[in-house]
């Protein structure tokens, strides 16, 4: 199957807020401050104030040195053509931190600058590009106000939330007006993380030597732990109309949390009580991002995997365009999925998920 | 039939650089390693990314002859793909992560200014 015959729809792909972009849309002082920062060398994803990395990795020559970004809606819908992908959820790179923030009126600031920015300078442009309403933790209160705000407008498809170092968790009754602002404005939420060394669960990385080590754990616990949180407390029964979906975190974590919540459920029910059915009967209903896709040395034995967490109607295909763990569509299109699953997975449903229109073609 | 074809000059290739260059419907990068050259596809076995547009560097190793410590090894032989950061080894073509994994490489010869390919 030719990628030409597919509807493929991008689950994440990252644009690059400058900070210079940003300062024209924040309120004083902040639009001072943002200022002051694009006057720093930026480094990849790691400015003072914006987005605090503090990498801890050795450097040497060679190896992985991938620091695109992309600084357009025009660049990022050629590139995305050139990939064949139809329609792509737009992800921050900065803002993907912002939970380390400390100060919240700084934070919900760039969050709604970020968001404004968006709207005007990606979405007006492009209809292949499609927003992720990016969320202060911070500031759950102007946060719901700006989901408000911005849904229903062109090109807005989601709700952003952001995984990395961020407290307390989503299960949280502090984030309550957030998911309300989700459900009535149908938008679904999304977490999304990223590596970063912060005292804050789960979070103790300073404790692997290499980048390596902290990304691959950093992502899988960030959802791990989130959506054990968000269990706890019932957001999932509370928020019935609330739609999930995870990404850049792989899949293969996904029927082991089943299977542990479950296990716990049996014993401790009252940890959960708000749960009418088995935590694994609520994780159905999350969607999940493909995307570092799973190499195993069978590539089938992935399929397996799916099974187990029934994921073949949930499954989106997501490349994370244009950093440095990227699959290609190509690549993913490739597992041994039969036609209809191949559909699905790259573009269908994401197309539910999104609320996306499925244009006339050889493609259901 | 495999034919040679001429890809490029010598003068283009000095010692520690390389290339992408087309030999047919191939796209072949050329390094020249310690006056040695050779020829790799251009194109990474992992997800068919660009492997010939990355960096050449040396690389860390900890073996046992290194002592199970930190060493810095093959300056200047390893090769690392520009999208996912795979790395070859250049006189050998083998994949560092998986050694099972080797890039086909292509005879390349001298004749006068001229570099050969057999492809």
């Amino acid at each position: 199957m030719r990628l030409e015959e597919l509807f493929i729809v991008d689950g994440d792909v990252h644009v690059h807020e400058s900070p210079a972009a940003l300062a024209e849309y924040a309120p004083d002082p902040w639009d001072v401050a943002l200022r002051e920062i694009a006057k720093i060398p930026e480094r990849y994803m790691d400015l003072p104030g914006l987005s605090p990395h503090g990498e801890l990795s050795i450097p040497f020559p060679g190896g992985l040195e991938r620091d695109t970004t992309v600084t357009s809606a025009a660049e990022m819908h050629e590139e995305l053509a050139e990939l064949h992908i139809d329609r792509a959820v737009l992800f921050p790179d900065h803002l993907l931190m912002i939970a380390k923030l400390p100060n919240a009126d700084w934070a919900g600031s760039v969050a709604r600058a970020y968001n404004q920015w968006l709207e005007e300078q990606w979405l007006a442009e492009k209809d292949s590009l499609l927003g992720a309403i990016v969320v202060a933790p911070q500031d759950p209160a102007g946060s719901a106000a700006d989901i408000r705000r911005h849904a229903g407008r062109n090109g807005w498809r989601c709700v952003y939330l952001p995984a990395c170092a961020v407290e307390p968790l989503y299960g949280h009754r502090s984030y309550d007006p957030v998911y309300e602002a989700a459900c009535e404005t149908g938008l679904p939420v999304v977490l999304h993380s990223v590596t970063t060394v912060h005292p804050v669960f789960p979070f103790q990385l300073h404790a692997f030597e290499s980048a390596s080590a902290r990304h691959s754990v950093a992502h899988p616990w960030a959802m791990m732990a989130n959506l054990t949180s968000m269990m706890e407390t019932g957001v999932f029964v509370r928020y019935p109309d609330l739609q999930v979906a995870v990404m850049e975190a792989g899949m293969s974590w996904m029927p082991f949390l089943m299977m542990r919540l479950d296990k716990e459920f049996s014993e401790h029910r009252r940890a959960m009580p708000a749960l009418k059915k088995r935590p694994s009967e609520y994780l159905a209903g999350v969607y999940v991002g493909t995307q570092p896709i799973e190499e195993p040395p069978r590539r089938g034995d992935l399929l397996k995997v799916i099974e187990l967490f029934d994921g073949e109607d949930r499954l989106v295909y997501a490349s994370d365009w244009p950093h440095h763990d990227f699959d290609h569509p190509q690549f993913v299109a490739g597992y041994p999925f039969d036609d209809e699953m191949r559909r699905n997975v790259m573009g269908l449903n994401a197309a539910r998920l999104f609320g996306i229109d499925v244009p006339e073609g050889p493609y259901a | 039939m495999p034919e040679d074809v001429a890809v490029a000059t010598v003068s283009e290739l000095p010692e520690g650089t390389h290339k992408v260059v087309r030999a047919g419907r191939r796209e072949l990068g050329l390094f020249n390693v310690g006056g040695t050259l050779y020829a790799l596809p251009n194109l990474c076995p992992h997800q068919r990314g660009p492997l010939c547009e990355g960096r050449v560097s040396g690389t860390v190793e900890c073996t046992e002859e290194t002592g199970w410590r930190l060493s810095w090894r093959h300056e200047g032989e390893i090769l690392t793909c520009p999208w996912h950061a795979q790395e070859f080894h250049i006189p050998t073509g083998t994949c560092l992560a998986f050694p099972q994994i080797r890039l086909k490489s292509f005879p390349v010869r001298v004749e006068g200014d001229a570099v050969l390919v057999t492809v």
